[in-house]
């Protein structure tokens, strides 16, 4: 008996114990914050935005959730992102739970003045994920960003995430860059950091109203464009289109993209889409100085043909692969050109640099933007065009 | 002494899961940046010649006491029961630092709003109950869980692996530096920890059941446990980068925080947290064990069993008082304990007893020296 009541006890203590909480938090007491839009604030250092699920009425349930918006944005102020963190809780009902954040968005105008100050409430907080992504929000808020309402995602972040994995991994101009890459890329001296931009298309003040939700061809959008670069954590310039793609290219992270070519005196008469890719960079000293070696490899297949031409001869697959790689190194000389003017390393060569001759890297490293800058880069392409889609000659061939 | 007898893949068990213990979760060897893995392997090597040339010849000259009982027997009764008492605070101090760190990843980590005390208190009352089972059930515990490690790390191991998330180059170059401050890092950190640390098996190699293969068991155990602890190392560099390794103070979760595969495979921070329970639970279980049947034979005591609870509530309170925050506790365990406490504990007084051992066990009886 007495061994029955002891054994009752203890169980009666576990219930206590293992029930594992010291505070417990309800879901329906957290506010679930997906991105979170800081700007330069007008009385307190920063205006931070925070977009807040609404979780009833994002829920894919058979009846597609609730009626309203899937999500909520407040905003308040601090001089530290904790203390504008805090400040919010005067305006949400519910505790912020910052585990969930997918994007981080930055207005153009404080990234000009440095992010410096935001960065390490990102990295220290236990709840807040480095896997978050960071973009700068270009020629508009970081609240805008934040509020836009998207159609296709019904929460805007994802389209935000989805979009930036799609458009790296289709055109490449574009990049994927979370906490962790931004802080490592960051202070590391060989290299300097890129993040993607993103606009606000369109009327900006339907962006935010539920009516935008109601038409297929939005009043506005959000879109990505172009790379920001830094330099001690300060935005110096921007990087777009077929520019940020070199940057990309050389970073090794496209893996597809399309190339227009001309084709004897037809302009745009090819279109090439590269399918697999490979980048390799080494560094060389020479003479004292650096030299760069860039080689690209990739894979493709033609995808548009625009004029009358004789794909079954491999002579002229060979033609298309020499415009193809002088096409792409042009492409890539121009990108390193323009991160070479903005003296940032975007690339890592710095790294590499470090990599091949440590000594010379101690010389260099506290001055190696200069270096970057005057530094001989050599770039060679090697391209194979493998196939031409399910048609073999071009119906141009039966016009003639 | 306890009667127990484990069997030499028990001990080895055991010895794996210790070493790995607080070791894989630590920032290790980061003094060396990039060749951080390398201090953990020579650290491994200059621990198996300690192992080998003394504690091994130790325990050979008296194989069926532990240490506690041999100190007295080398250097005398008084002065060697005073030395056994300062080897049972070693050990207890010892203990209690891991405790402590275990409690601060937890409290730093997820369970930012409970007390410290709370989380070493459930911690340690788990640990009291073990070894007041004895140290056969620890043992059989040790091989429940052992496979759980392995699945925990080779699922790690795979899922860093196919996130794409191991870029080699961050280990080079190699050798920047040069050797010395490598040997440096071997030195000061991980020679001592967590090799040396086997000097605390010294207390329980008595209780293998065939102390021939000893030797055997111990060397597989160092060596498989320091290339876990260097692969970990390997992977946290190549993942995180030199810089983050170093500035985290437990890059292992950041390494598994960074995860992401497809849409779901991802925040797998749990990996990381039932390993840190594991690992926190044999290493400290092994110091505490030690402490306690240190004192039982030390004062004589019956059963180890009694002294079970009150010698858990010192370590309990002693990890809540030895640091006053994390900062003063990282830089106890990286600048003090191993210059003051690690070296004269584990190779300094051994070197010192195998010298005395060696020179009275000849004149007594020669036959023992064929080791």
């Amino acid at each position: 008996m007495k061994k029955i009541i002891v054994l009752f006890l203890l169980l009666l203590n576990s219930m206590t114990l293992l029930s594992g909480c010291w505070n417990q938090r309800e879901m329906t007491d957290l506010a679930f914050i997906v991105a979170m839009g800081i700007d330069k604030g007008k009385n307190k250092n920063f205006d931070v935005s925070f977009q807040i699920v609404n979780p009833g009425n994002v829920s894919a349930g058979q009846n597609g959730g609730g009626q309203g918006l899937p999500i909520a944005v407040y905003k308040s102020s601090g001089d530290t992102l904790t203390e504008a963190a805090r400040n919010a809780t005067k305006k949400i009902s519910r505790q912020l739970y910052y585990s969930h954040i997918n994007v981080l968005v930055i207005s153009e105008e404080l990234a000009k003045e440095g992010v410096l100050n935001i960065i390490d409430a990102c990295e220290r907080d236990p709840g807040f994920r480095t896997t978050t992504e960071i973009v700068i929000a270009k020629d508009t808020s970081a609240e805008e960003i934040v509020s836009t309402l998207t159609i296709l995602d019904k929460l805007p972040v994802l389209k935000i995430t989805k979009e930036l994995q799609s458009t790296e991994a289709m055109l490449g101009e574009n990049l994927k860059v979370n906490v962790d890459d931004f802080v490592s890329s960051m202070i590391s001296k060989g290299k300097n950091p890129a993040l993607n931009g993103y606009k606000v298309m369109g009327k900006q003040s339907e962006a935010r109203k539920a009516s935008n939700l109601t038409v297929s061809t939005t009043e506005a959008y959000l879109k990505a464009d172009g790379l920001a670069i830094f330099n001690k954590g300060r935005l110096v310039g921007w990087i777009t289109q077929d520019k940020a793609r070199g940057v990309v290219w050389v970073l090794g992270k496209v893996k597809s993209t399309d190339i227009n070519l001309d084709w004897k005196g037809k302009k745009n008469a090819l279109n090439v889409v590269p399918i697999r890719s490979k980048t390799k960079v080494s560094a060389k000293i020479i003479n004292g100085h650096p030299v760069i070696n860039v080689t690209i490899k990739e894979e493709s297949w033609i995808s548009e043909i625009n004029t009358a031409i004789n794909i079954d001869d491999p002579r002229v697959i060979n033609q298309i692969q020499k415009k193809m790689e002088k096409t792409i190194k042009r492409q890539i000389i121009a990108s390193i050109k323009e991160a070479q003017s903005l003296k940032c390393d975007v690339f890592g060569f710095g790294e590499k640099v470090h990599i091949a001759n440590p000594k010379y890297w101690k010389k260099v490293q506290n001055n190696w933007d200069e270096h970057f800058a005057n530094a001989k880069v050599i770039v060679e392409v090697k391209s194979y065009n493998r196939r031409a889609g399910v048609r073999r000659n071009p119906f141009w061939d039966a016009l003639k | 002494m306890e009667e127990a007898k484990i069997k030499g893949s028990q001990l080895f068990i055991l010895i794996v899961l210790f070493e790995m213990g607080s070791a894989l979760v630590v920032s290790l060897g980061t003094d060396a940046k990039q060749d951080a893995w390398m201090t953990i392997l020579i650290g491994m090597a200059g621990g198996i010649f300690l192992y080998y040339f003394v504690y091994n010849r130790l325990f050979l000259f008296y194989p069926d006491i532990p240490l506690t009982s041999y100190i007295q027997k080398i250097i005398g009764k008084w002065l060697g029961r005073l030395l056994a008492i300062m080897y049972i605070i070693y050990f207890m101090y010892l203990a209690a630092r891991v405790l402590r760190d275990f409690g601060e990843l937890l409290t730093t980590t997820i369970y930012s709003n409970t007390p410290l005390l709370i989380i070493n208190a459930l911690m340690i009352l788990t640990i009291v109950y073990a070894v007041h089972k004895g140290f056969e059930v620890v043992a059989r515990i040790g091989e429940l869980y052992f496979g759980l490690v392995y699945l925990l790390a080779l699922a790690g191991f795979a899922l860093v692996i196919f996130s794409g998330l191991i870029h080699l180059e961050n280990l080079r170059p190699m050798l920047e530096n040069g050797w010395m401050p490598i040997l440096k890092v071997v030195a000061g950190q991980t020679l001592t920890f967590p090799f040396g640390e086997m000097i605390v098996f010294t207390m329980l190699l008595p209780y293998l059941n065939e102390p021939k293969k000893a030797k055997l068991v111990c060397i597989s155990g160092m060596v498989l446990s320091g290339l876990n602890i260097a692969i970990a190392v390997v992977i946290n560099t190549a993942t995180l980068g030199v810089d983050l390794n170093a500035r985290s103070p437990f890059p292992l979760l950041n390494t598994i925080g960074k995860i992401q595969i497809g849409n779901f495979i991802e925040r797998l921070d749990v990996f990381f947290m039932l390993y840190l329970m594991i690992g926190g639970f044999f290493k400290i279980t092994i110091f505490y064990y030690a402490a306690v049947v240190g004192t039982a034979d030390i004062f004589r005591f019956k059963s180890h069993k009694k002294l079970c609870f009150p010698m858990g509530l010192i370590i309990l309170f002693a990890s809540m008082s030895i640091a006053s925050n994390y900062a003063e506790h990282a830089k106890e365990g990286l600048k003090v304990v191993p210059i003051f406490l690690h070296w004269p504990f584990q190779i300094l007084i051994p070197v010192m007893l195998l010298i005395i051992a060696y020179f009275r066990n000849r004149k007594k009886k020669p036959q023992n020296q064929s080791t």
